[in-house]
């Protein structure tokens, strides 16, 4: 009956805010990778990397990271019947 | 066969004799009961789990083009034609987390094989299918022919071929190459580059970690690599008497083609076959969610390969090398590898590139094969086609692609093939709007998505056309003017078919022009099934009767 009733909801409409997070950290995970002017500086360098390029390739963790959580999220959303309490509200 | 470095070279062979014997022996790998199926041949039996995804779309988004042609468009103009790749591969993966579960998990419901099924049945339009199919197969040969262009470069480098003037005998390694590859493809399927692609990615790997770690050293450090190359791109070009190329995207309009670049090339990556064939052999949806996570650590290696570019720069016997080959950027990489690494590695470093490049071919070559069996042939030519019918078309089709991109390869200027490549993009990314809106909404009609990819497809050909500079007169690049900015010209074509498809659907459903019938259901984009519904694929059609004739 639990699950009928979220089925009806639709998923996002019974977690409005962990799809919110998902949402956000999506948008801000592209923002701040397609938004140049933020970082398209050649200082401060680190090491001998100019910034624009540390930048770029201290991303990629950073997006794996991003997209793991959003993975666990996703999951607290989809689980039917799981003991987070959210489901059953 | 002058100057070859016979180490090198033994190295090179024996690794390809490896990767082909495992192309043979993949057919017995996971065998299933019966190989004639397009749900075994063509896609592996749609039973890999994470590690397998991860090898095989890592082997399949990083093709060997992305080692040679990434670098060589930093050595030749910096950040923004070049190093925007990085920023792609980073923004490639959380978009398409939001997407690719669901194309998974409807595809798993119905059995689709290709995109296009998955269009045919959700608008019931055969029309849009075809338009898919077609965009899908002649976007993918040049991508396949570049694949070719990467092993050339790597062939020449080593003084690999024939002196013949005679093109044919000239690239007679290339030839045989391929023709192996098509051989092992045609009788393994999909399971003989996810097997090769293990082989591939240690060897990528290996070679760049130790690229990164061992070329600075030898080349005067970080420090050195960064000012040669901000001194090269600074340089005034003699030819067009404007700088070489942009170290650092400072001015709007650089920033602005760097962005459109990244983002128009991010969206367009999953939806080209290849990555949904790759998609769809995973056996559960939340395979293709973990790939999505750690897929993002290749593309730090890509960054590192980006880099090689600049490396390349700082070493002055290549740059002399790649002048004196005519000023050929491609060479560029190969060159570096074989003037600064003793020779066994040098081998093993090509073998990387060599077989970086078969892996993406095969499963390029068999999501075409696919297209053209399921979306062409049987829908419009055969429809009571058997399963083993299909595969065994789908099997030969593979061969004839392959032969195609061969051709393409050889007979057509290189600068060509590159350019069609860029082409190839802006050519995909118009049928975004069909596959992912269609994914989350039924709202577009079919008529106006037809009419708005017909529109970006146009556009973006015209376009590309018309770019110029100094040296080329046409399709001289993937960026133009509009409205006074820099943007990537299959971005704004994509911005262009979006709006018509808006508002062609408005007009259509104020019309009343006949929906299509849709077999989908909302819950199955979410569906985890843990088997797929029958082992055969679904005859195509089916839960379409109904559907007015398009």
């Amino acid at each position: 009956m639990t699950q009928a009733s979220i089925k009806s909801r639709g998923p996002i409409a019974a977690h409005p805010v962990t799809s919110a997070i998902i949402a956000i950290l999506i948008v801000a995970v592209v923002f701040f990778a397609v938004y140049v002017p933020l970082y398209a500086r050649a200082t401060p360098k680190v090491g001998d990397f100019p910034f624009f390029y540390f930048y770029l390739l201290i991303y990629m963790p950073v997006v794996s990271i991003v997209c793991s959580v959003v993975v666990l999220l996703q999951k607290r959303i989809r689980a039917p019947g799981s003991q987070d309490g959210e489901v059953t509200r | 066969m002058s100057n070859v470095n016979y180490v090198t070279f033994t190295i090179v062979l024996v690794l390809f004799l490896i990767v082909t014997l495992t192309g043979f022996a993949a057919a017995r790998w996971r065998r299933a009961e019966d190989m004639m199926h397009l749900n075994e041949w063509g896609l592996g039996g749609r039973s890999f789990g994470t590690f397998v995804a991860w090898f095989l779309l890592g082997g399949d988004l990083y093709t060997a083009y992305t080692f040679i042609a990434v670098p060589a468009a930093v050595f030749g103009a910096g950040a923004v034609t070049g190093f925007f790749a990085v920023s792609y591969t980073i923004i490639v993966f959380p978009i398409a987390l939001i997407f690719l579960p669901r194309l998974w998990s409807i595809a798993r419901t119905h059995n689709y094989i290709t995109p296009a099924d998955f269009i045919r049945g959700r608008y019931g339009s055969r029309g849009l299918s075809l338009a898919m199919a077609v965009t899908g197969i002649v976007a993918l040969m040049p991508y396949i022919a570049l694949q070719l262009v990467g092993i050339q470069a790597v062939l020449t480098v080593m003084g690999v071929g024939t002196s013949s003037t005679n093109t044919y005998l000239k690239d007679l390694p290339l030839f045989i190459a391929f023709l192996i590859l098509a051989i092992y493809t045609y009788v393994s399927g999909l399971r003989a580059p996810a097997l090769i692609a293990f082989v591939k990615d240690i060897l990528v790997y290996v070679m760049i970690i130790v690229a990164v770690f061992y070329i600075p050293t030898r080349i005067g450090g970080w420090g050195h690599i960064f000012a040669a190359g901000e001194t090269h791109l600074k340089a005034i070009s003699p030819v067009t008497h404007k700088p070489n190329g942009v170290f650092i995207p400072t001015t709007g309009n650089s920033q602005l083609a760097f962005s459109t670049l990244a983002l128009g090339s991010a969206l367009a990556l999953m939806v080209y076959p290849h990555a949904v064939t790759a998609t769809l052999s995973t056996k559960r949806r939340d395979i293709i969610k973990r790939n999505m996570a750690l897929l993002p650590l290749y593309s730090l290696m890509l960054g590192f390969i980006a880099l090689l570019g600049y490396m390349a720069l700082a070493d002055k016997p290549t740059v002399a090398s790649v002048k004196k080959a005519g000023g050929n950027a491609q060479l560029a990489v190969p060159y570096l590898f074989q003037h600064l690494f003793p020779s066994w590695f040098t081998g093993i470093a090509f073998s990387a590139i060599v077989i970086g490049a078969l892996v993406p071919a095969a499963i390029m070559a068999i999501a075409s094969a696919n297209l053209f069996t399921r979306n062409i042939f049987t829908e419009f030519f055969k429809p009571d086609a058997t399963p083993r019918l299909q595969t065994q078309v789908s099997q030969w089709a593979s061969m004839v692609v392959k032969l195609g991109a061969l051709l393409f390869a050889v007979e057509l200027p290189r600068t060509f093939s590159i350019n069609l490549q860029l082409l190839g993009g802006i050519w995909i990314l118009q049928i975004f709007p069909m596959i992912v809106f269609g994914l989350f909404t039924r709202w577009f009609h079919r008529w106006a998505l037809l009419a708005g990819w017909l529109a970006g497809e146009i556009f973006g050909t015209i376009a590309a056309y018309k770019v110029a500079t100094p040296t080329t007169s046409h399709w001289a690049g993937s960026t133009d003017l509009e409205f006074g900015h820099t943007v990537y010209i299959g971005l704004s074509a994509f911005i262009l078919n979006v709006a018509i498809a808006v508002i062609l659907t408005l007009i259509f459903k104020a019309a009343k022009v006949p929906e299509g019938a849709d077999e989908t259901q909302p819950q199955q984009y979410t569906a985890d099934p843990a088997q797929p519904p029958s082992p055969a694929p679904a005859a195509v059609g089916i839960g379409s009767t109904g559907a007015a004739p398009d």
